[in-house]
């Protein structure tokens, strides 16, 4: 009797997670069909799961074109970039903030946890409006008219570092905080310098934590569509979330909408992230558990 | 001796300000200047094509005045990031209840709930957008040959709210179900095994056992939910526009507008002003609430 009942909740939960798991990936499955049909096609069809008869490349080809590679390597390189910086820093303040002692530590330690409370409502216009307004840049006189700053400037998607990234400094000052001393005092005294330190030991010693950053520090700056989409207006120097959202936003506007090409540039722009996720998916849930855990 | 540490004190923290203080003011000059003119903004009438001319509290008056809507606005920001994030906190805390149960294959249903925030909200609403076409739209398609009505969702605020709530919740579910299922992982084995032994059932261990030990993670998943509601816009604009007829419309939106396309800077500043402080004030009695509780329980 015990085991029947058993055997019924196990089965229960699989049915509710089969379900759970089917309606999380219907949307990208979904668009993983649609970007093969043609305009007409897909037009016409209407289905729930719009499966082509022939399955048609030209929209996932368009990608590859000129017009359409330029935003994905952009995204690229502003993903790589921000990583990069932001595990520097993380890395960096978040060793001499666990290790050394000095004075206005605390200052340092609240303002970081204290810009994290800071709604970004109270700086997402204003940001733009300073974006525009940067005197001597684009056109602008010393008080900042006149031109447009750096906005639609390439350089504007990779120049601002939001406070919000100062969150990972505490993350790794925490886990350095739990970690030994004894290799550093051991460098230390066969007279390792700061910079051959960092290198040499915080940053091999600390890999998994520098990799629970990073993961998450792409993610997140790879689905930034709104940033690019606010600075930057000629759609060839930004990136293809961006993109993607000016032409989102337009569905709302228009008739006929060519809905292949924007499914076959989606499922484009979710294959990176979709491929880190897969492979680091431990690193990944590990540093939004721990968040949740340590903050 | 003495000497030699005092030096090495120093050197520490000569060292400790060459590294933090010019990533400070890197940080501070992106943020911490725009935030400061931002607030100025609200006080004047700037449409940044001139220099901004003082009104003291005329825009704050404006907003408060029922006819131009702000406080309508404000009002549908509130409640609908109240729903979504009522919504998705109940609904993913089950969600990580049932991947904590040691089932085969919770690692592929660990991974499948998370994978919606993977995708950016720009790349995913057009999905939406698409199956709520009124007469192309596979919805409608699928309503039609099951024998029911279509529905002009557009045309109807329920079902704009509606469709804005469930991409809401449908992003941001596996997220919080993850931090859900850290908390319970967290939680020491020995404790449900002496509430077992003492006669505890399912439900009493739920209550008693499960539900105190994720206080941080619940405050957590709320406080950061706060914040996110408050200022959520983008699912809006992409799946309703704030239509039918602005019923769908909320304030960040409008903000967003003033900011990005009207170029109404003063009001985009003072609303910007009034929603972030709310948005403050509301974390703010949160944890309040949440620290008095606990104090009642350790009294």
């Amino acid at each position: 009797m015990r085991k029947t009942g058993r055997i019924i909740s196990k089965m229960a939960w699989y049915i509710v997670m089969l379900f759970v798991a089917f309606i999380m990936l219907y949307p990208l499955i979904f668009s993983l069909l649609a970007g093969l049909n043609t305009r007409q096609e897909f037009g016409h069809m209407g289905a729930l799961f719009p499966v082509p008869s022939v399955p048609q490349f030209q929209n996932l080809l368009f990608m590859f074109s000129m017009r359409g590679l330029r935003p994905l390597l952009n995204t690229f390189l502003r993903t790589g970039w921000y990583t990069v910086i932001v595990c520097m820093m993380a890395v960096l303040i978040g060793y001499v903030m666990a290790r050394y002692k000095f004075k206005g530590k605390n200052f340092f330690l609240i303002s970081i946890l204290a810009v994290q409370v800071i709604p970004g409502v109270l700086t997402l216009i204003p940001g733009f409006i300073f974006m525009s307004q940067l005197p001597f840049v684009g056109g602008n006189n010393w008080r900042g008219y006149g031109g447009s700053g750096l906005i639609n400037n390439p350089l504007s998607i990779f120049l601002p570092l939001g406070w919000g990234f100062l969150i990972w400094v505490f993350l790794f000052m925490q886990t350095m905080k739990s970690m030994p001393k004894d290799f550093e005092e051991a460098a230390q005294l066969d007279g390792c310098g700061f910079w051959r330190m960092i290198f040499q030991v915080i940053i091999p010693m600390n890999k998994p934590i520098i990799a629970v950053i990073a993961v998450n520090v792409a993610l997140g700056v790879w689905n930034d569509w709104l940033i690019p989409f606010l600075y930057v207006t000629d759609m060839q120097h930004s990136t293809l979330p961006a993109y993607l959202g000016m032409l989102t936003s337009q569905l709302q506007q228009f008739g006929e909408n060519d809905y292949p090409r924007i499914f076959a540039m989606s499922t484009v722009a979710t294959i990176p992230p979709l491929i880190i996720f897969l492979f680091l998916q431990r690193h990944i849930i590990e540093g939004i558990a721990s968040a949740g855990v340590k903050g | 001796m003495a000497l030699k540490r005092l030096s090495r004190e120093k050197r520490e923290a000569r060292i400790a300000y060459m590294i933090i203080i010019p990533f400070f003011i890197y940080i501070a000059f992106w943020n911490l200047i725009p935030l400061v003119q931002g607030i100025f903004y609200g006080f004047t009438n700037f449409n940044a094509l001139s220099p901004p001319t003082w009104v003291g509290l005329n825009n704050f008056r404006r907003f408060f005045d029922p006819v131009n809507q702000y406080i309508t606005l404000l009002w549908r920001q509130i409640w609908m990031g109240v729903l979504a994030l009522s919504i998705n906190t109940v609904l993913s805390f089950f969600i990580g209840l049932a991947l904590n149960a040691k089932m085969k294959g919770r690692g592929f249903f660990r991974v499948s709930v998370y994978i919606p925030a993977v995708a950016a909200v720009s790349v995913t609403t057009a999905v939406f957008v698409s199956l709520l076409d009124p007469i192309n739209g596979g919805l409608n398609r699928f309503l039609i040959s099951v024998g029911q009505n279509p529905i002009a969702w557009s045309h109807s605020q329920f079902w704009m709210v509606f469709w804005v709530i469930v991409f809401f919740v449908w992003r941001n579910v596996g997220m919080a179900a993850i931090i859900w299922l850290g908390g319970l992982q967290g939680i020491d084995p020995a404790l449900h095994e002496a509430a077992q032994i003492d006669g505890a059932s399912k439900f009493q261990r739920l209550r008693y056992v499960t539900l105190p030990g994720l206080r941080f993670v619940a405050g957590y998943i709320i406080l950061t939910g706060i914040i996110a509601v408050m200022q959520m816009f983008d699912v809006v604009m992409f799946i309703s526009a704030g239509n039918p007829f602005g019923q769908t419309d909320v304030l960040m939106y409008r903000i967003y507008r003033y900011g990005a396309v009207h170029f109404n800077l003063g009001m985009a500043g003072t609303s910007s002003t009034i929603l972030g402080a709310l948005t403050l004030v509301f974390a703010v009695i949160y944890l309040r609430f949440n620290f008095k509780r606990e104090e009642n329980e350790h009294a």
